[in-house]
């Protein structure tokens, strides 16, 4: 077998999600040396498909009061630190007519004992904030939920942690974890864009990778912790229909929050239990039981148009010692650190189970604190208190920020995307920066082609641009369309009805009626 | 209430065929759309047959076994010896219309090869003159292709195109020029902003300038976005190629499509011409029926309801693309001007698309079914209305993206709508009196 290159590290972090973005920009602020590997692009997984919602904890003070406390905490915190990433739409916990009106009761007692600062307002009040809310509902609450950008979310901690040294490494699949004795050494894994195969040694072990943790850890011999991957599905609708998070309020349920978050409003979510994290398809009975239960929540849903449909896995760990579980959703939404050494006997390697988006900094906390402990070193958490690149004027995100800044530059440059108006400047800026030929990294970077037309003028420009700009040959910027427009597929055909319909049929219009993409030389290569 | 021989719904190219020949054959005839049609999104070609599925090269030869494998396929209303009168009759149309010397040319008999914006060869049968020099047929024929763009112009990559021409395996070298030409001074302008500065000489002086300057081989010839004109398309192209001295042609682009809009010009100005009338705005809700026949038509103008009373209904309100079909969330078909029954949906539970963007979508072939005579059919497949005929993208059967077929069926529809209705007048010595009766 030829030398594979080697990169050595203090601390290896599996995962480009949240967590594995928060663990190394915490990590490498306390002076690790750390390097960050991830299989797909950042927040490509869990992360970058959920529904946007930073939790106020109200969801969870009945039924999982110390999920709801840390939520409470976690909150705050990260408005203070990432408020670039952060809309303070504030939250809504609404009664409709199907819930039963006692259940606020237990609602504000279990607010009161995390320290929640809920408030129960009028319904009239209620309506007036959000007119299109179901004129039935019989109590509204008010709650310091907001929403929360993932893709800039993990953008910013990962830059944040690459300032300080990290490395941080897409596209690169682990394939092997290297054992020595009952240490963990560091890991083998794959360029998957090169194939080309590297080990990186490392003093330490996170493994971030969620609902793929357990694949890591067979990897290391460790074939009793299971992954039990909850399956939601989101859907993205045309406009902000409430401007609010609005919340059922009831036990949690599927199809009970809708949360505003840039220019589109997202209805989540199920919880089906999944075999397979990469294997979540949507299916036509759930759109249709979440179109029914947007219904509920504001009256015309049915009516309005959805964008786009996408599922996500959410890391519910099930230890093999602790039981079986038959409802993913009864499973507790707080994490904890897997400690291998006291588990399995095996050194050098912790993991980080369960959790959610918004206690992200607790978990790389408690993860690192661990790490610490096990090596006998103290060195401080700094993440409450340091803000990542972006986020330093501590200024919030605003609805319509972008068109200010758009505005600015009206009659210098083209606008590539109107949806999302994306300048050519930032487009061409982007596509430098990351250096990457696929168009579905820019979407993440940008949010290109996420709007109404889902890419249907504005890919064919990139796809233009990337080609000028990355000198990709034509085939390789042609492939790169169309795996682009497979994906987007994915995300469409299960809401294609009203003006989304319509909308994909003015997009095969220009794809394969007036630029015939499906004749592209590449056309063979694209997997489906 | 207003009385016409025939109202026509829709102004697309298949709204506008029928009418233009209606009128033109002594029938009053008004228009009703609710907006400008798909003419200002279609590429300007007339495709009649380019993919069954591959690639076809004479659409006349093809036809036959094409038409033969898909029964419920539109085309078989009209046959070939249909498509080629109504191609024959647009080719008059444009050549005396408005917008002359600007022309059409090519037939049933063969397609044209003429590359898309983004280098792929498509088959085309009837095209206008200022894109015929594209075809790629005879490969490159000596020269390079030098396809010119314009920064300013985001719907136009030219070193994309020429990239991909020149690997397409047609044997055509290729190569780019992108100029920094901006009209108005601005950074962002479409291609009708364009084709407003092309009308004029002086821009096309310093086109021809600067693409002069960068050097042109003897046998090369010159794409263009097409944006070359929209007042005086044909003046735009000939100064261009008298200034080079190489042939010029046009590559259609994103919408807005400027040879579209200069098609339905030509169009609507044939109607003028012919005393018909286009009334915008106006949207068809429903029907007042008498039997088995429309007699008037409910009308939608802002937030009045009007009547519009007519002998016959000539429906060409497009597809799900244009809004004369829609699909509710709990995937009702519903086609919106008339309530028709619509076909080819699948039921409720049953697979609607498949998971490939390019796959073969249940769904892609719903329409309204219709008889011989065009005339709208119920699922038993009896006609439901006796003089309502539906033409263009309404109707089920077709796939027209992946046959490249949308502007020749809608053409050929509706000028076949209106030779139909002629026909029934014409059995009675008083043509209006004949409309009535029949």
């Amino acid at each position: 077998m030829r030398d594979v290159p080697q990169l050595r590290a203090d601390v290896l972090v599996i995962g480009g999600g949240a967590t594995g973005a928060g663990v190394a920009w915490d990590a490498a602020l306390r002076g690790f040396d750390v390097v960050l590997v991830e299989r797909g692009d950042l927040a490509e997984g869990t992360s970058g498909r959920f529904h946007g919602l930073l939790h106020s904890g109200g969801r969870y003070v009945v039924k999982d009061p110390l999920a709801a406390e840390e939520c409470v905490v976690e909150n705050a915190i990260l408005r203070d630190v990432i408020p670039d990433c952060i809309e303070d739409t504030g939250g809504l916990f609404v009664a409709t007519p199907d819930d039963d009106p006692a259940y606020g009761d237990r609602f504000l007692e279990g607010c009161r004992a995390a320290k929640l600062p809920a408030e129960e307002i009028d319904v009239g009040e209620a309506l007036e904030r959000e007119p299109r809310l179901n004129p039935g509902i019989r109590r509204a609450f008010t709650v310091p939920d907001a929403s929360i950008d993932a893709w800039k979310t993990v953008w910013s901690f990962a830059r944040g942690a690459a300032s300080h040294g990290a490395r941080i490494l897409t596209y690169h699949r682990v394939i092997d974890l290297h054992r020595t004795g009952d240490a963990v050494t560091g890991v083998r894994v794959r360029n998957e864009l090169t194939g080309e195969d590297s080990d990186i040694e490392a003093g330490f072990v996170l493994n971030a990778s969620g609902a793929w943790a357990a694949q890591i850890l067979h990897m290391a011999g460790i074939e009793d912790v299971g992954v039990v991957p909850g399956k939601g599905i989101m859907i993205a609708m045309n406009h902000r229909l409430v401007n609010t998070v609005i919340n059922r309020c009831t036990m949690p349920d599927d199809g009970d929050i809708l949360v505003p978050i840039r220019t589109v409003s997202v209805i989540g979510t199920t919880d089906i239990r999944s075999a397979d994290p990469d294997e979540i398809p949507v299916t036509q009975a759930e759109v249709d039981q979440m179109l029914d239960d947007g219904e509920r929540l504001v009256p015309g849903f049915r009516d309005a148009r959805a964008l786009r449909v996408w599922a996500g896995v959410r890391p519910l760990f099930q230890d093999a010692k602790a039981g079986a579980v038959t409802d993913t959703r009864d499973v507790s939404r707080t994490h904890a650190v897997v400690d291998h050494r006291e588990r399995d006997g095996v050194d050098g390697l912790l993991t980080m189970s369960g959790g959610k988006l918004t206690t992200l900094r607790l978990m790389a906390q408690d993860l690192v604190d661990s790490m610490c402990a096990q090596l006998g070193e103290e060195r401080a958490c700094r993440t409450r208190e340091e803000r990542p690149p972006g986020n330093e004027d501590g200024e919030p995100y605003r609805l319509g920020s972008r068109l200010r800044r758009r505005e600015a530059t009206l009659r210098d440059e083209p606008l590539i995307c109107e949806c999302e108006l994306i300048g050519r400047r930032r487009l061409e800026e982007a596509m430098r920066r990351r250096g990457t030929a696929s168009l579905d990294d820019i979407r993440r970077s940008l949010r290109l082609g996420m709007g109404p037309c889902q890419g249907g003028f504005c890919i064919y420009r990139a796809t233009g641009i990337l080609h000028a700009v990355d000198r990709l040959d034509a085939d390789e910027a042609g492939a790169s369309l169309q795996t682009f427009l497979q994906e987007r597929w994915k995300g469409i055909w299960p809401i294609l009805y009203g003006d989304q319909l319509r909308q994909a049929c003015l997009d095969d219009w220009i794809f394969q009626g007036l630029l015939d993409v499906e004749h592209l030389p590449a056309a063979e290569a694209v997997a489906v | 209430m207003s009385h016409h021989d025939v109202v026509v719904v829709g102004t697309g190219l298949a709204g506008l065929a029928a009418a233009v020949r209606l009128a033109e054959a002594g029938a009053r005839v008004l228009v009703l759309a609710k907006g400008i049609g798909a003419t200002h999104l279609s590429g300007g070609t007339v495709d009649v047959l380019g993919y069954a599925p591959e690639r076809v090269e004479r659409p006349a030869d093809a036809l036959g076994a094409f038409l033969a494998a898909r029964p419920g396929h539109p085309y078989n209303h009209v046959g070939g010896d249909g498509i080629r009168t109504a191609l024959a009759w647009l080719e008059d149309r444009v050549a005396n219309g408005s917008l002359a010397p600007y022309a059409y040319l090519g037939s049933l008999d063969e397609n044209l090869l003429l590359p898309t914006a983004i280098g792929v060869p498509r088959p085309s049968a009837f095209v206008p003159a200022t894109m015929a020099g594209g075809d790629l047929r005879r490969g490159g024929a000596g020269g390079d292709v030098v396809v010119v763009g314009f920064r300013a112009l985001k719907d136009f990559h030219p070193a994309l195109m020429a990239d991909a021409l020149g690997r397409s395996g047609i044997g055509v070298s290729a190569r780019s020029v992108e100029l920094d030409l901006v009209p108005e001074g601005r950074a962002d302008v479409n291609a009708l902003g364009f084709a407003r500065a092309f009308d004029v000489p002086a821009f096309r002086g310093q086109v021809v300038a600067q693409v002069a300057a960068r050097g042109l081989g003897a046998e090369d010839r010159v794409a263009f976005p097409a944006v070359l004109g929209i007042a005086d398309p044909h003046g735009a192209w000939t100064g261009l190629e008298h200034g080079l001295g190489r042939r010029v042609f046009e590559v259609p682009t994103l919408p807005p499509s400027v040879p579209g809009m200069r098609l339905f010009a030509i169009l609507r100005e044939a109607l003028r011409r012919a005393g018909g009338t286009v009334l915008l705005n106006n949207v068809v809700v429903g029907a007042e029926r008498e039997g088995p026949r429309v007699s008037a038509l409910r009308v939608r103008v802002g937030l009045r309801e009007e009547r519009r009373g007519a002998d016959w209904v000539v429906l060409a309100t497009g597809g799900f693309a244009s809004g004369g079909l829609e699909l509710d969330s709990r995937w009702a078909a519903r086609e919106t001007a008339l309530g028709l029954p619509v076909t080819g949906v699948p039921a409720a539970g049953d697979e609607r698309f498949r998971s490939g963007y390019f796959d073969d979508h249940p769904i892609a072939r719903a329409g309204v079914a219709v008889d011989r005579e065009l005339r709208p059919l119920d699922s038993a497949g009896d006609p439901v209305l006796e003089n309502v005929l539906v033409a263009g993208a309404t109707l089920a059967g077709a796939e027209p993206w992946k046959e490249k077929s949308g502007d020749g069926l809608s053409l050929s529809t509706g000028h076949r709508a209106a030779e139909l209705v002629l026909a029934a007048s014409t059995t009675a010595a008083d043509p209006h009196a004949a409309a009535a009766r029949i």
